[in-house]
Formats: C-alpha cells, sequence, structure tokens
C-alpha cells in the first residue's frame, strides 16, 4: 500500500514538473522582452493580451516596441488606444498630437477606443 | 487507492506551490537576490550591483538584483521587467535603485520600494496592488502609490518642466539637483481591464497630496517645501516627459529633452512665455531629416555620450548610437557586446549641485 501511495505521489509530481517549469517566471519575462523585438510579431502579441484582459501587459508591451521602433506610427496609435481604455483620453491625444501631419497608421484601435473625434489632432 | 491519490495529490500540491513561491519572491540562494529583467537597453545604462566596486554596462534580459542602481546617461532608456510584471522605465540622466521588492505569487501580493536621486523614472503595476504597498523616494519627496501607472522625473529636467507649467511658473524657489515632478498616468476612474483607478499621495515638506486623475501632476520645488498640485500637465510639459523615457521617438518628432541645458530660473520676476527654440538632434547616421546637434557634439550637456559620473569605459547600450540591434546574451561586467562605437565619449562636464536658488525681487 505504502509503495503505490509513493509510485502515485511520485507520477503526480512528475506530472507537475513540465507545470512548474512553464511558469518560472524569469524566462516568462525574457518571452516578453523577446516579443516586441519585431514590431509587427509585438503589437500582434499586444493585442493578445488586450483579448486576455492584459491591459497594463499590453501598454508595457507596445511601449517597448516604441523605445526600440519609434517610427512605427501602428505601435504609436495603438499605445492610443490602450490609454483611452485605461480612462487616460487626455494622454492618448497628447500622443497624437505629435504624430506629423499627413501621418499614416493603422487608426482603428484608437478611433474604436477613442471615439472618432480623436482624428482631430489635440 | 482514493486515499493513496489524495495524499499524493496533497504532497505533489505542496511541491508546485512551493516552486511558484521560490520562483517568484525575491529571495536568491547565493545572497543575491533576482528581482527582474533588462527587457530594453538602449544607449548608456549601467548596473552597479550592491557591494560591487563599478558599475558594468547593462545588456538585455541581464539578471537585476535587488539593491542594484540603475545608472543612465543621457538620452538613455533602461526598461526592468520585475517578477510580478511591474514595469519599472529608467529614463536619461537617472539613478535609480529598487530597496525592497517582495511578491508572492500564490497571493497576488507585492510590496516594492525604490529611490530615484535623480533622472526619470516610470513605474507600471504589473497587477493591481491587492495588499502590499509600493513607495517611490525622491531626495524631498515620497510618493505612495496606489496600482497604478505613474511617472516622474528628478533634477533640472524636473525643474525646466515645472517652469514651463502655469500652475508652478518661474517665480517659485526652486532647488535644480532635487525638484521633483511626478506625474499620474491611470488608470482613470473608468477603467477597462478590471483594474483599480490609479492613485498616488506626495508626501513632502510636512504635506501630503493625493492625485487621482491621469495627466495631473505635483511638482515638489525644494526640501522642505509643499508639493504644489494637482495640476493638469501641458502639451509641453507632456512632451518633454516622454522624451525623456523615449530618446529615439523624441528623436524622430523633433522633441525636447529637457535637462539637456543647465537650469536658469527665468529672472526678473517675469514669466518666459516664449516658446522653446526648436532642437533639431539628428539621426547619428545621418540618414534621418533634422541633423543638427546631437550626439556627437561635444560641448553639448547631456548630449547622450557623456557619463557625468562614471570613469572613463565604452559606452554602449541596446545598440548605442541609435543602432537597435538587440543583445539576448548577458555579457561579463565590462565586456559590453553592445558597445558599437570606438568613438571616444564627449566629456560632460556636470553642473554644480545648486543649493535652493531665489529668483530676484521675490522674498
Amino acid at each position: 500500500m505504502a509503495i503505490r501511495n509513493g509510485i502515485a505521489a511520485l507520477c503526480l509530481v512528475l506530472l507537475a514538473t513540465p507545470v512548474m517549469a512553464q511558469i518560472d517566471p524569469l524566462d516568462e519575462l525574457d518571452s516578453l522582452a523577446g516579443a516586441s523585438v519585431d514590431p509587427g510579431a509585438g503589437l500582434v502579441f499586444a493585442r493578445q493580451q488586450v483579448v486576455r484582459g492584459d491591459l497594463i501587459g499590453a501598454v508595457a508591451t507596445t511601449e517597448r516596441i516604441i523605445a526600440l521602433h519609434p517610427e512605427s506610427d501602428d505601435a504609436l496609435l495603438f499605445h492610443a488606444s490602450l490609454l483611452c481604455r485605461l480612462d487616460d483620453p487626455e494622454g492618448a491625444r497628447a500622443e497624437i498630437a505629435e504624430l506629423p501631419a499627413g501621418r499614416g497608421g493603422d487608426w482603428g484601435p484608437v478611433v474604436a477606443a477613442c471615439g472618432p473625434g480623436i482624428r482631430r489632432r489635440g | 487507492m482514493a486515499q493513496a491519490l489524495r495524499r499524493g495529490l496533497g504532497g505533489a500540491f505542496v511541491i508546485a506551490m512551493a516552486g511558484l513561491s521560490l520562483g517568484g519572491v525575491a529571495i536568491g540562494a547565493g545572497g543575491v537576490s533576482t528581482v527582474g529583467i533588462n527587457a530594453v537597453v538602449y544607449n548608456n545604462v549601467r548596473l552597479k550591483s550592491a557591494g560591487a566596486p563599478q558599475a558594468h554596462v547593462a545588456v538585455v534580459r541581464e539578471r537585476v538584483g535587488l539593491g542594484d542602481e540603475v545608472q543612465t546617461g543621457g538620452r538613455s532608456q533602461l526598461q526592468v521587467l520585475l517578477l510580478d510584471k511591474t514595469t519599472f522605465t529608467v529614463g536619461a540622466g537617472a539613478r535609480v535603485t529598487i530597496d525592497r521588492f517582495v511578491y508572492d505569487p500564490s497571493r497576488g501580493t507585492r510590496s516594492m520600494a525604490a529611490s530615484v536621486v535623480k533622472g526619470a523614472f516610470r513605474f507600471m503595476s504589473g497587477r493591481p496592488d491587492r495588499a502590499g504597498t509600493t513607495s517611490i523616494r525622491t531626495p524631498i519627496a515620497s510618493i505612495g502609490v496606489r496600482g497604478t501607472i505613474v511617472e516622474g522625473v528628478v533634477g533640472p529636467a524636473a525643474a525646466e518642466i515645472a517652469a514651463g507649467e502655469s500652475a508652478v511658473g518661474p517665480r517659485v524657489r526652486v532647488d535644480p539637483a532635487t525638484a521633483s515632478l511626478i506625474l499620474l498616468r491611470g488608470p482613470g476612474a473608468r477603467t477597462q481591464g478590471r483594474l483599480s483607478p490609479g492613485a498616488i499621495d506626495v508626501t513632502a515638506g510636512g504635506r501630503t497630496v493625493s492625485v487621482t486623475q491621469p495627466m495631473r501632476a505635483v511638482f515638489v520645488p525644494a526640501a522642505g517645501m509643499a508639493p504644489i498640485g494637482p495640476f493638469v500637465i501641458s502639451q509641453r510639459g507632456y512632451d518633454g516627459m516622454r522624451a525623456l523615457f523615449f530618446p529615439l521617438l523624441a528623436q524622430r518628432l523633433g522633441l525636447n529633452i529637457p535637462g539637456e541645458r543647465p537650469f536658469t530660473p527665468y529672472g526678473n520676476g517675469q514669466r518666459n512665455e516664449r516658446p522653446l527654440p526648436p532642437v533639431l538632434y539628428g539621426y547619428p547616421g545621418g540618414d534621418r531629416p533634422g541633423r543638427g546637434p546631437g550626439y556627437d557634439t561635444p560641448g553639448f550637456p547631456g548630449s547622450g555620450q557623456g557619463f557625468p559620473d562614471f570613469p572613463s569605459e565604452p559606452q554602449g547600450g541596446q545598440g548605442g548610437q541609435g543602432q537597435r540591434t538587440m543583445s539576448t546574451t548577458p555579457q561579463p561586467a565590462g565586456q559590453p557586446s553592445n558597445a558599437p562605437s570606438p568613438k571616444p565619449s564627449p566629456t560632460y562636464s556636470p553642473q554644480p549641485s545648486p543649493s535652493p536658488t531665489r529668483v530676484p525681487g521675490k522674498p
């Protein structure tokens, strides 16, 4: 009986081990840092974070993209949309105002989050 | 058999929880407590471990320990991801230390304290502070943070930004060495994402000011003085803060970077309403418009390469000199792999730390 108990416990520990390995916090942080190296892939990841309800995580990811790729209008606009979701429309307008006139970029998320009036530069 | 399974399950649960806790709480086996990693390193960023004789060049994904002092030069940036996914960004010209970090993932609690001697910082909580505390100290103020996004700047850049704010103006007695400007960025009361609205309490000079709305700032001009505010920060002030955290973006958008020139309070009791002169910072490669006095301009304080307080070593960061390459392997101290330029760094002559100044004509 004791042997069977021990085997059962060992099996469960072995089953739990991959789970523990997956949630090593430092590995997870490494993955997060790596996710924003490429602006396109980073934005995809940030949108996934939004879908999961992790708005703060999405802001952090987007800020890493902006830090490394300031030319990405999509990242700047997506960051502004996140500010609106966080109820900081003034911050979003201030960031939009920084963008050069005649800018391109994906305005969909920012208009959806902030309203169509956001296109009028603050 | 059912009993055995229950026993086995209980044992596995305890082991799993122990693994989680040991992985999460900032307690290290070798006496060094890892609190996070460097997620973004740009330009001149160094880390000085507690007890180490000198700082070393920071690299991406390097582990950050409790008590490590972050030192950044002009136009530099470090983003640290802490174990609970809190983001702590350090902007230009900063000295910042994470003094305390205790994270219990099983309870979802985190307690953290950081001190900012000078420069720009930005704190973004990884999760709502259900329990525990977060506090940030500057030389003259303490900031109590409640699950929020907050940023601030200490030193001449703070004095420069605040002087342009109508709520502060140029007539306030300011100590440019320690002046502290703190800005709440959110979340606001109607935030999405099941987050708590952000709030900060700024204490200085025996008085505490609470800030509960995004884009509201508080300014502490000098030691012993009460906070001024909260006030809505201007577009120019916001741009200045942003330029300190995103130097490459500042170059792209042509934003003025506060604190790059010695701060002088506007005299004669008059407010300088003139807009700041345009500052054109060229991309080092010269492949972007707006080339002007920039990284390579000797004698331009804070122009990116000068480290006011560090011994002369190769400068670098994540791609330094505008080359944004990603280094993923931590390097031993003193052997930076990310120092791209063999050029000697222009010397930055730091301004002597002035005593609080008073504008002539004012009591």
